[in-house]
This record gives structure tokens, sequence and C-alpha cells, in this order.
């Protein structure tokens, strides 16, 4: 075989190299821009458009809703404004971090989906109480609904 | 949305791998024989199999992960394996059923760890795991010295590099540690000029990663590894508490650490000297790396051509030095391309972490990133002569099945945070597709 072809097909192959990152490039590229726009674009959409009724009825629950600590006695009253998801356990690193040694490390979730929200036991060692029925599955929370981590118990209140 | 861009960009980056794999290979067949490979259809069949099961078992496992991960860890593997078949077909079965079960790790990694959150809660199992891993080479029996590095381990007929495992079960335990006491060790205390100092009982922990890391060097007398873990904890450390004051600290340690090494221990001070200057002794202690050089430079530009170099000459060089094999038959643009492939690596693995919703996930995404940049940078700096040559593995690159295996897992744990992340945003993502 002639070195001169080997040579062109090895210039062929690099430039397949080269291809390939450009392609991985303009993967990377599309993602990063599109988020890019979607950030631009969430502040900009005006609340209640007729385009986004799930989303933006979603978005007012979450505003208003608080879990509102009932018991112990000592804590009642203290309030958490709920977020997309949150996090609640021992561990530092939870949203609402309890101090209390029937609490795991990361206990239980919070989170909104489509507009309601509901509440996960993370594998708990203690269980998580919902109306004093046993969280398996997440189920969904409603306001005035009782929620029993360890000791503290919590109501969704608006 | 996400899922399925992702997968389509993994599936066609796929496409493109095998085929510069497929071309690679029989170039250099036509180089070094002249004659088109025997065995093309069969490598090009186990070559998409491959990378075909683990795209599939993504798109089941992990919709949401990020598509150019699995395509350029594909394409390091594969040009790895060219030059290792064209060095040494032995070993180049070998690597291909390590390439198998490397494959089969990381879909089962997928599949066994389906929230990453399940591994925070195991962390100081894997904190004994991992030490257990570091440090078992040492134990009498079972160790094993090669090459002058005690880092292997022979039970029965398997023998393995348990330190490439104890890495990544480490940076599980360092993120799931830190998330919990980064408040704390982040507080400030002292102020030393710019720098805010947290209280110094808080360096505890890196006084003892620095000690497990001295130990991995004296003892095991491996510097890469040692380079490595103090690294991946210190920039862990310093990610999480935001403090650059554990970096100056940690900085002047391990300046300490490599001084007292270098004037007790024979071993280092023979590395450095190879470092320095490699001409003084070019047929023994810098032979290894003066024939690096050379080989490097009769690349040139755009390299021999694959199978028509002479890397051969070189010891190791299908393990540390496979770089410069790559070097030296496809030149500086083929080398390039390999450092940029890391690069696209570390910089994904960091928009990874940047995503990612929970600290953990932030942290390990992190450390798991660390640990290919650094890693990389150690052994492609070393056979380059930028810094003292440490035997590490080249990832994915290197012959070798621990590496292989460990990296593989690596990879899919990147790949399942990013689609944790992608999960998280897909509510995110509506509002952005609802909004004019």
């Amino acid at each position: 075989m002639p070195e001169s072809l080997l040579t062109i097909l090895k210039l062929c192959a690099l430039a397949l190299l080269y291809l390939f990152f450009l392609r991985v490039l303009r993967a990377v590229w599309a993602e990063v821009a599109s988020t890019r726009t979607a950030a631009a674009a969430v502040p900009q959409a005006p609340p209640g458009r007729v385009s986004a009724p799930r989303r933006s009825a979603g978005r007012r629950e979450k505003a208003s809703s608080h879990l509102t600590v009932m018991e112990p006695a000592e804590q009642k009253g203290r309030s958490f404004t709920l977020a997309d998801e949150l996090t609640v356990g021992r561990a530092a690193g939870c949203q609402i971090t309890l101090d209390d040694n029937y609490v795991s490390q990361l206990h239980a979730r919070v989170f909104l989906r489509d507009g309601m929200l509901y509440v996960e036991d993370l594998g708990s060692t203690n269980g998580t109480y919902l109306n004093s029925h046993k969280v398996s599955s997440p189920v969904a929370f409603k306001r005035g609904d009782r929620l029993k981590i360890g000791s503290t118990v919590m109501e969704l209140t608006s | 949305m996400i899922p399925v861009v992702r997968r389509n960009t993994e599936l066609g980056l796929i496409l493109l791998v095998i085929i510069i794999t497929a071309g690679t290979y029989t170039l250099a067949s036509l180089g070094t024989t002249s004659d088109l490979p025997a065995d093309i259809g069969p490598f090009l069949g186990i070559v998409l199999a491959l990378l075909a099961g683990a795209h599939v078992a993504t798109r089941h496992l992990a919709p949401g992960g990020d598509g150019v991960l699995l395509p350029i860890a594909g394409l390091l593997n594969g040009l790895g394996y060219v030059w290792i078949a064209r060095l040494d077909e032995d070993l180049a079965g070998l690597q291909a059923t390590w390439t198998a079960v490397g494959i089969t790790a990381f879909v089962g990694t997928l599949a066994l760890v389906r929230r990453t959150r399940d591994l925070e809660r195991y962390r100081y199992t894997f904190m004994l795991v991992g030490v257990g891993l570091l440090l078992l080479p040492l134990v009498p029996v079972v160790g094993k010295t090669v090459n002058g590095a005690r880092i292997w381990v022979e039970l029965g007929p398997i023998s393995f590099q348990p330190g490439e495992f104890a890495k990544i079960i480490l940076a599980v335990f360092f993120a799931s540690y830190l998330v919990d006491k980064r408040e704390l060790l982040g507080m400030a205390a002292n102020r030393i000029g710019p720098l805010t100092l947290p209280n110094l009982r808080h360096f505890g922990p890196v006084l003892l990663a620095w000690a497990a890391s001295l130990l991995v060097m004296t003892a095991q007398r491996d510097l890469g590894s040692s380079l490595l873990f103090f690294a991946l904890f210190v920039v862990m450390l310093w990610v999480a508490t935001e403090r650059a004051s554990y970096l100056a600290v940690s900085g002047l340690l391990f300046a300490g650490g490599a001084f007292a090494a270098w004037s007790v221990f024979a071993h280092v001070q023979q590395r450095i000297a190879i470092w320095l200057d490699p001409w003084s002794d070019v047929t023994d202690q810098g032979f290894q790396v003066v024939q690096a050089t050379f080989a490097l430079a009769w690349g040139g530009v755009a390299g021999t051509g694959p199978g028509l170099g002479n890397p051969d000459r070189i010891p190791l060089i299908e393990t540390d030095f496979i770089f410069v094999a790559i070097g030296e038959e496809l030149g500086l643009l083929g080398s390039t391309g390999i450092i940029v492939a890391y690069l696209l690596m570390v910089g994904t693995g960091l928009r990874i972490a940047l995503r990612a919703e929970t600290p953990f996930n932030k942290l390990l995404a992190t450390g798991l990133t660390t640990i290919l940049g650094i890693q990389s940078f150690i052994i492609i700096g070393g056979v380059t002569r930028l810094v003292p040559l440490t035997g590490i593995t080249l990832p994915f690159v290197s012959y070798g099945g621990s590496s292989l295996i460990a990296n593989y897992i690596l990879l899919a744990l990147l790949i399942r945070i990013s689609d944790d992340n992608a999960s998280a945003g897909v509510g995110a993502d509506r509002r952005a597709g609802a909004a004019p």
C-alpha cells in the first residue's frame, strides 16, 4: 500500500476525530443555550397566562403554603415556607432540620408535582405519618393535613 | 423533551465513535502488516454490541442522563484498544474482556443506584470499605509488589488494584461527610491577611487525609495515587466550604510532605532527578522518559500514522505510556485530541455539578470529575515531563481491568446525577415551554 494513501487516510481519521469533538461541542452548546433562554423566559412569563394555567395555579399554592410546627409545645408556631422540594431530616443538608433522635438523617421529602403537594418517606427508620397513616409511597398532602416525623407534628397551613 | 434530545445526541455520537474506532483499527493493521485486519468483522460487531448495549441501557435506566459522556468514554476506550491491539495481541484480548466487564459494571451501577441519595445513607460503610480497599495491598498474604509499587491484591486467580475502586468509594464518603459538616468546617474563626481561617481544630480531617495519603506514598510507594487522593479531598473540602484557606493550608502541607518524602526516600529522589534531567542516565533510569520524548518528537504534527511508529521501544507502553504511543502515531493533533476529550469530560462533569439540586449530588459530581481530571493530568503531565512521572493509568485508554471497570462505574454515577438533575428540572422545562 503506497505511503501517500496511508497519509491521506490518517488525515481523514484525524478529521473525523475533530468532527466528533465539534459535534460534542455543538450538543453542549445547544443545551446551554436552551437553558439560558428558559431561565430568561421564566421571569418574563406573566403569571396566570391562559397558556400555562396549571403551572401558575401550582405556583400560587406554593407561594402561600407553609408547614407550621404544632408539637412539641416549645417549637409551636415555627413555620417553614414550602418550595418546589423540601427534605426533612436530622442532617444539616436538609431544608427542615429536626434535632430529634427519632428522625433519620434524611427522613422525608415534600415536593410539588403538577401543582399538587406530595409527601414521600425516604426510607426512614421510624416512619413518616400523615394524619396517623404511615406513608409508604408518595401521597397527596392537602391543607390541614398533619405530618408526624419523629416527635414533631407539622400542619400544612396557608 | 430533554431526555429524547440527549439520547439521540448520544446515539449519533456513538455511531461516529464506532466509525473512528474501526477506521483507526483498520489503519493500524494496514500500517503494521499492510493488509486489512482479518478480524475487522468480529471487531465491528463487538464494538457495536458494547456501545449499543450501554446506550440502550441508558435509554431505559437514565433517560435524562447526559448524552456526551458515554460517547467520549467510548472514543477513549476504543482508541486505547486500537493501540493496545497494535502493540500486544495477548493484552488486547484481555482488554476486550475488561471493556465488556466495564460496560456491564456501567449498566449494573445505573440499575443498582436508582437514586444517589441511597448512597448518602451508607456513608460510614463506604468510609470503612474505601479505607479498607486502600490499605488492602499492605496486608501480608494478599498484597503484591509489582514494579516497586505495592498496589496489587491477589485473591486466588483474580488480581486487581483496589485503589482504583477506593477513589470512587471515598469520593462518595467525602461528599456525604462534607454535606453534613460543611457549615461547621466553613465557620470563620481567625483572619490572617486576606485569608479567613476556620477554627484550627477543623483542620483535623485535612491532617487525617494528609496522613493517609502520606501512608499510601511511603508504604505502597504509589506517588500518583497519593497525590490523587489528597487532591480529591482538598478540592471537595474547598467546594463544600467555599474557604480558599483550606486550599492554601493543604498546599503548604503537600509541599512539606513532598519535600520530606524527597529528602527521606531514594525512590522519590530518583523520580525528581529523572524529571529534571533524564539525559544524565539515558540508558537506565532515564530510558523510558527519553524514549517517550523521542517518540513524541518523531510523531510531529500529524504523526507517523497508526502502526507506522516504533512505540514498542518504550517500557510500560500499554499502561502508563499509552498516551505517547498515540502521540507518536497520530502526532500533536491526535494527542491534543485525547486532551480535548478529557477537557470535554471534565467540563461536562462540572456542568452536571453546577446543575445538581442537592448538595450531596453537587459535591459527588465535583469529586468524580476531579478524579478524572487530576488523574489524566498527572499521567499526561508525567509522560510529557511537565510534572515528575508517577505511575497511574490514563482513564479509559490505558490497559488495565481495575482502572477500566472503576472508570465506567464513575461514569455511570455522573450520568445518574445528571439524570436526577433532568427529572428535577422537568417543572422548569414545562414553564419554559409554556412561555411565549
